[in-house]
């Protein structure tokens, strides 16, 4: 009687051991699952970052090609404008004119870009080539299928 | 039943022993495994499934005075393919899975890489994990192929350095190498405030090479380097390559260049050449071409030299603008025969008008007093003979004998520019010492190193120099006014509304022993005049389409000066000139 006594007090205790162990392994697997998801969320956060990056890389450069000076001198010429280097002033002080105007000479060859630049874009190609890629969903970066597929590729 | 009982405990207790011996054999192996020998273990686990990579530092960038970029790192992408697991790609077009062979797919990458289709196709045949299709692609090609979803295709990003604005002071940044290796101009010349310092970090593989996902630590942070922030302007740059590469096509001339240098500062504005490097591709211009050889390169100066003299002259009390010499246009120097360029009859002029008809009989007549050791030191004093304070990479001081070792006739060539070699920078330099009253700046063409926060390592300036009184530069600079007044030559250089003042020069070229036929043209000066602003000079070498030398230079000096002093909204002038006789009876 004494035995079966000792066993049926024993009976709550080691239901609540068990049920502790259930709850803190349940914790755990949940805790795990958070973690993995939050490494998934933070790995495609960085894939979108170098997506954003390689985004802002183009149109970067392509900004810089439309601004470059060899650019803006052809884009000038198509409009008919030419550099005049004989100015002229008003000096408003006397009403009087500073040099004798005359038209600017600049020929069409004048006007023609002599300073090379190959790093000038193609604007027209680039841009009709940026849409498609803007609307495409966010692809994983070859950076990463380099590192994933090719051991050697990360270290050269 | 009684008896049966002893044997099931006896047993149970022997099962018991038993397990208990098997868990304590587990547990010592176990301890050993987890805390004798962890360490090693995991060591030697991470060595066969880490690796090490450098992580490359983002190189600075080169700006100009006003924040445009000269060069700038992005990146471009190596295009590889392992052969080994190339196979027809699984697509889902309009919703329905469909496979797209291997020609097609090489077909779409031959269009994306603009290589021959039947160059790339071989490549893709083979047991091998690694072949390069194209190197340093683009960004925007990059994302092409990344859409194409080719298993077989991988990219490996690189740095690279990109210059947006082509040739425009190609001859002043320089360039860096295909392995990132700075070689030339301010690349190589501030490596130290542009490279930054490359970090490190591990990742881990499994057996099959496959990086483990988010297994990536770093170990150092990459430190970016920082900007090099130079003095000059990039849109003058421009207009200035622009026309010199125009008058090199127009006077068939081999090249130009054109230096400006503010007064008050010393500040290069512009250091321009033509033909100049792309340094986007610098392999397309002969070596020749690609360097700065504002910087780089030495020629005899001729009658710009003769200002100098003239300040010389003046500043010692030898002689003033006024100072009389009756000049025929010719003179026996000892053994040797020193003619004007132009033939003419003994003529009274005086220094202003030795000036303004560059008479180098005039000059001597003028100068010949002056002691050899007076003129050395003051051509010293002026910048010539040493490298400017730039200290640009290739540097060339010049040619400056000491006085000592010239000969007779050598203490003469030297009054207009002869028998002595400078470069279009020093020359420039000397100009500004004479519109800045006689003070003459060191030149700078690099304002400082910036990091990431905006401050500024200023490079150091050096002490001004009083070469020569305020009233000896401004006598000089008044009588060179007269060359731009009245002068054929100089007139073509006049700017409208402004006052401006320079002379010529017209030297000849060695060639061997003697001189060839082909001439340096160049005009130097300064403006405005009633307030100098800038000071400049233009040389044109060997120019084959001209009626007189000494003109080559000044249409494109015309307008460069024209577009720096519209572009900088200097206030025309005010007044009128000195009144300086030429002559006298």
């Amino acid at each position: 009687m004494k035995t079966l006594n000792r066993t049926r007090a024993r009976g709550p205790v080691v239901m609540i051991i068990v049920m502790g162990f259930l709850a803190i392994s349940m914790l755990h697997l949940l805790l795990t699952i958070m973690t993995s998801q939050s490494v998934y969320e933070l790995s495609d956060l960085k894939r979108e970052k170098r997506e954003l990056d390689t985004t802002s890389q183009i149109i970067a450069e392509e900004v810089a090609s439309l601004s470059s000076q060899q650019n803006l001198l052809n884009t000038a010429a198509k409009l008919g404008m030419v550099a005049n280097s004989n100015p002229v002033f008003l000096k408003l002080e006397d009403q009087s004119v500073l040099g004798k105007p005359k038209p600017a000479l600049g020929t069409a060859s004048q006007s023609l870009n002599l300073v090379a630049n190959s790093a000038m874009i193609d604007t027209k190609p680039a841009k009709q080539q940026a849409a498609p890629a803007s609307q495409a969903q966010p692809q994983p970066l070859p950076q990463v299928a380099s590192v994933s597929a090719i051991p050697a590729s990360p270290t050269r | 039943m009684n008896h049966a009982g002893p044997v099931s405990a006896r047993r149970l207790r022997l099962l018991v022993t038993l397990s208990v011996i098997l868990v304590f054999v587990f547990l010592i192996r176990l301890i050993d495994f987890q805390i004798v020998r962890a360490e090693s273990i995991n060591a030697e686990s991470y060595e066969k499934r880490a690796v090490a990579r450098t992580v490359p530092a983002v190189r600075g960038d080169i700006l100009d005075a006003n924040g445009n970029i000269l060069a700038t790192t992005v990146y471009r992408y190596d295009i590889n393919a392992a052969p080994a697991i190339v196979r027809p790609v699984e697509r889902k077009i309009d919703g329905i899975d469909q496979v797209v062979s291997v020609e097609s797919v090489a077909a779409e990458l031959a269009r994306i890489l603009e290589i021959d289709v039947a160059e790339l196709l071989p490549k893709l045949i083979g047991t091998s994990h690694y072949v390069n299709l194209k190197k340093r692609v683009d960004a925007e090609t990059h994302r092409q192929i990344v859409e194409l979803e080719i298993p077989w295709i991988f990219a490996d990003p690189h740095h690279d350095r990109l210059y947006p604005n082509g040739a425009v002071a190609g001859n002043l940044t320089g360039f860096v190498g295909t392995d990132g290796v700075a070689l030339a101009g301010i690349e190589r010349q501030f490596n130290a405030c542009l490279a930054g310092v490359d970090g490190k970090e591990t990742f881990e593989k499994g057996v099959d090479g496959i990086k483990i996902p988010s297994s990536t630590v770093v170990l150092q942070e990459a430190k970016p380097g920082r900007n090099v922030i130079l003095t000059i302007d990039a849109d003058l740059q421009y207009q200035a390559q622009q026309v010199l590469a125009s008058e090199v096509r127009r006077l068939n001339a081999d090249w130009a260049t054109a230096v400006v240098i503010e007064v008050e500062t010393g500040r290069i504005v512009l250091a321009a050449e033509a033909p100049s490097v792309d340094p986007n591709d610098p392999g397309k211009s002969p070596e020749a071409e690609r360097g700065a050889r504002v910087f780089q390169f030495a020629f005899e100066p001729g009658s710009t030299m003769k200002a100098i003299t003239a300040a010389t002259a003046i500043d010692t009390g030898y002689g003033t603008v006024n100072t009389r010499v009756r000049a025929p246009d010719s003179m026996r120097v000892f053994d040797h025969v020193i003619n004007d360029s132009y033939s003419h009859p003994p003529t009274n002029w005086t220094m202003t008008g030795v000036l303004r008809f560059s008479s180098n009989v005039g000059t001597i007549k003028f100068a010949e007093k002056i002691p050899a050791k007076t003129r050395y030191e003051y051509m010293e004093a002026f910048g010539f003979g040493k490298p400017t304070a730039v200290a640009f990479e290739g540097e060339t001081r010049g040619v400056l004998n000491h006085h000592s070792e010239w000969d007779g006739v050598t203490n003469y060539t030297t009054m207009f520019g002869q028998a002595l070699s400078v470069s279009p920078v020093q020359m420039a330099s000397a100009y500004q010492t004479l519109a800045n009253e006689g003070v003459r700046l060191n030149p700078i063409l690099v304002a400082g190193c910036q990091d990431a926060d905006g401050n500024l390592t200023a490079v150091p300036k050096s002490d001004p120099t009083q070469v020569v009184s305020p009233s000896t530069a401004n006598d000089v600079m008044y009588m060179m006014e007269k060359i731009v007044e009245q002068g054929g030559i100089g007139q073509a250089t006049a700017v409208a509304g402004y006052r401006s003042a320079g002379k010529t020069g017209t030297a000849e070229i060695k060639e061997g022993s003697g001189y060839g036929q082909y001439y340096a043209a160049s005009f130097y000066g300064m403006a405005p005049v009633d307030n100098p602003k800038y000071a400049m000079g233009v040389m044109i070498y060997k120019p084959k389409k001209v009626w007189t030398n000494s003109m080559a230079a000044a249409a494109g000096y015309q307008k460069i000066l024209s577009q720096v002093l519209l572009a900088n909204r200097v206030p025309p002038s005010t007044g009128t000139s000195p009144d300086l006789p030429t002559d006298w009876k």
